[in-house]
């Protein structure tokens, strides 16, 4: 039975009234067709587009434009963006407000982005300032929080939470010369920081929809940092530890908050840790493949129960 | 022949329509409730964390079977016959845990398939492979790609048709030498596909299925831009590296310049069908070819590439999106052909929603300052990234 044939039934039921059901017949022939989608991403794109173009000109061209242009025209585009989103956006609200237009987030993310260029340009061409990184992470950071808070963005957000993780020191360049200790408690401090921040926003319902953002991003940091302890050679006990726990507190908020994508975080990176250490002192092919099938059926089973009990909603 | 019954795909649709409307609140809960009770099926789902994790460990597993048993087949043609044995008990496996597991998108019974079509093609390579014997290796992607049509077919896994088409595309090496004809000639048979895909969609009125056509639709008007573009293939990440490297010589002028003016000439046609159908797939293989096409034509050209010019890309994309939005809005409540700009899906927001999560996952912690990457310059995202976190 089709949709179209279910909602006429539904309709004769008295279930829907005769408007809704033309409006939901109408919705599922297309009519009218919704281009919202396409355009966001048109907008996204081209913004991601422009701030390529203009990163690569003013690298190309700052010794022929001059230090003073380059930074009058970032300015003065960064300035624009913040004019136009405080002269039209709405009162603020602690609760998910509505974009007051389709444009609107992307002019944000875009003078965000264009901020962070004129940064890193004051860096690459004034040396002084060079060795004030830290300081320029922590700013940026706290820019993009209050923009984000202030006008509901999550792609400012998540600018916001990297500058964040710039300013805890933790770089992809730095991550494989820095697999060191402090580079690991940078990592965990910054997990914990974030979730404890998300969670305590979350309580006091100061828009609590970007929890899931600081959240995802927490855990991945988290399970890297406490996988590249498990990786020692020696010492590697605590974080074996660390990462059960992790595990466990990743698959039990997983699941009581149905985001399953908690539960595939401890399933992966649990599996990888303790396999890890389990085959690092095996050297016959025969027994890691049979540990590798063991297992496999092991994960398997737990997750096609976990996912038969928690998660069948597609 | 599909593996799953009309009235259980009907239903599945029915359910995820009804969810979107009551997400969107065109639904009342209990009106959710009681139409949701109607629209029960046999069929087991998951989510996708839990389906990509299921596929990874089925993969996992059966790697590592095939792996012991192949520890005590030394030889190329018993291991073969051992693989092609495997393709037949994994596709068995598939077809057993749709039938009596009853699973729908599981990752489990994709991870079966998926090692089915890996096998028979390494099986077959095994059994008959013997040096310089071309016939033979046509097979192989012969055999490949007619299994992924067929698990597309049955299964309706629309990564199955890509899988087919890649193999497709392996098809005119040994066909010719010529690397002109080869795009000729895979451009040939992808639009063979796509004739048969639009004869199928114009008789073919069940919905369940459209969304199925609707996808292979736009792949193949995608692959037949692919193969046309002979700019984008010069860049072939498989066979060549990414290279700037510009080598025309090895097309003969007509084909070079004809293909020139065929990359202006399918995308509108494209994003003109996906419009007129309403087809959103359609309409963004349409969108993804202009934007190719514009990428691409300095290239064809010889014009050199300017560091405005993505500048200038970006803001021809935002100018076309407010246009599009001002058009809409000019129509009575936001609509004009049919088409208006309002979200009337909770599908679109949540894609927004998971979109700019991963992009958060993924440009963590890739946050790096110009003072760390002294080759790298600035922009593009550092400090923060926004994604754009590489250089340029």
């Amino acid at each position: 039975m089709t949709i179209l044939t279910r909602l006429e039934q539904w309709q004769e039921q008295g279930i829907l009234s005769r408007e809704q059901q033309l409006f939901l017949a109408g919705l599922t022939r297309g009519e009218p067709y919704s281009l919202f989608l396409e355009l966001n991403i048109l907008l996204y794109a081209g913004i991601l587009l422009f701030i390529t173009g203009l990163g690569w000109t003013v690298s190309t061209w700052s010794q022929q434009l001059g230090d003073v242009m380059v930074i009058v025209v970032l300015s003065a585009i960064f300035a624009a963006c913040l004019w136009y989103c405080f002269s039209r956006a709405p009162a603020w609200s602690p609760t998910e407000v509505a974009s007051p237009s389709l444009v609107f987030d992307y002019i944000l993310y875009l003078g965000s982005l264009v901020w962070a260029v004129e940064l890193a340009y004051l860096q690459k061409r004034f040396p002084l300032l060079s060795e004030q990184s830290d300081l320029f992470f922590l700013v940026s950071a706290a820019l993009f929080f209050s923009l984000a808070y202030r006008f509901d963005n999550r792609l400012v957000l998540s600018l916001a939470l990297s500058s964040l993780a710039g300013y805890c020191g933790l770089t992809i360049s730095h991550w494989p010369s820095h697999q060191d200790s402090t580079y690991r408690q940078s990592g965990i401090i910054y997990s914990v920081l974030i979730s404890a921040a998300g969670l305590a926003l979350q309580r006091r319902a100061v828009k609590p929809h970007f929890l899931g953002t600081y959240l995802n991003i927490a855990a991945n940091i988290l399970f890297w940092a406490v996988l590249s302890g498990v990786f020692n050679r020696e010492n590697y006990f605590p974080w074996l530890l660390a990462l059960l726990a992790a595990c466990g507190a990743c698959l039990a908020w997983g699941i009581l908050q149905r985001q399953f994508s908690f539960v595939a975080y401890a399933a992966v990176y649990g599996y990888v840790g303790v396999s890890y250490l389990l085959l690092r002192t095996l050297h016959d092919e025969t027994a890691v493949l049979s540990y590798f099938v063991v297992t496999g059926v092991a994960m398997l089973a737990m997750l096609i129960m976990t996912a038969r009990r928690f998660g069948r909603e597609a | 022949m599909r593996a799953y019954s009309a009235d259980n795909e009907e239903a599945l649709r029915a359910r995820t329509l009804l969810k979107d409307w009551a997400g969107e609140g065109f639904l009342t809960g209990a009106q959710y409730r009681h139409m949701d009770q109607d629209t029960t099926c046999e069929l087991r789902r998951t989510n996708i964390f839990l389906r990509m994790v299921l596929f990874l460990f089925t993969l996992l597993i059966v790697g590592a079977v095939v792996g012991l048993l192949l520890q005590s087949q030394p030889g190329t043609q018993a291991s073969g016959f051992l693989m092609l044995f495997f393709a037949a008990v994994c596709y068995a496996g598939a077809e057993f845990a749709v039938s009596k597991g009853h699973l729908y998108r599981y990752g489990v019974e994709e991870a079966l398939l998926a090692c089915s079509v890996g096998f028979l093609c390494f099986g077959i390579s095994g059994v008959f492979f013997r040096d310089g014997d071309r016939v033979l290796n046509l097979v192989v992607p012969l055999a490949g790609s007619f299994l992924s049509l067929w698990i597309w077919h049955r299964f309706g896994l629309f990564y199955a048709l890509v899988a087919a088409m890649v193999f497709v595309v392996w098809l005119p090496r040994y066909w010719t030498a010529s690397p002109g004809a080869q795009h000729l000639i895979a451009a040939a048979i992808f639009a063979a596909g796509l004739r048969t895909v639009m004869t199928i969609r114009s008789r073919n009125c069940v919905e369940y299925l459209n969304e199925k056509y609707s996808i292979a639709e736009a792949f193949l008007w995608l692959g037949i831009y692919l193969a046309i573009n002979l700019e984008l293939s010069q860049w072939n990440v498989l066979t060549h590296g990414w290279s700037d490297t510009r080598n025309i010589s090895q097309f003969a002028p007509t084909i070079y310049w004809g293909t020139w003016v065929a990359i202006w000439c399918l995308p509108p046609v494209t994003l003109w069908r996906g419009l007129n159908r309403k087809d959103r797939f359609v309409i963004a293989a349409g969108a993804i070819a202009i934007l190719l096409t514009l990428v691409t034509n300095n290239l064809y050209l010889g014009w050199p590439r300017h560091s405005w010019d993505p500048m200038l890309m970006g803001a021809l994309l935002v100018a076309i999106a407010l246009f599009i939005q001002r058009w809409l809005k000019g129509g009575a409540e936001g609509i004009r052909s049919g088409f208006t700009g309002r979200r009337l899906s909770g599908k679109d927001k949540q894609w927004m929603n998971a979109g700019s999560t991963a992009f958060s996952v993924l440009s963590q912690p890739g946050t790096t300052m110009a003072t760390e990457h002294p080759k790298s310059q600035f922009g593009g995202g550092e400090s923060g990234g926004g994604g754009a976190s590489s250089d340029f």
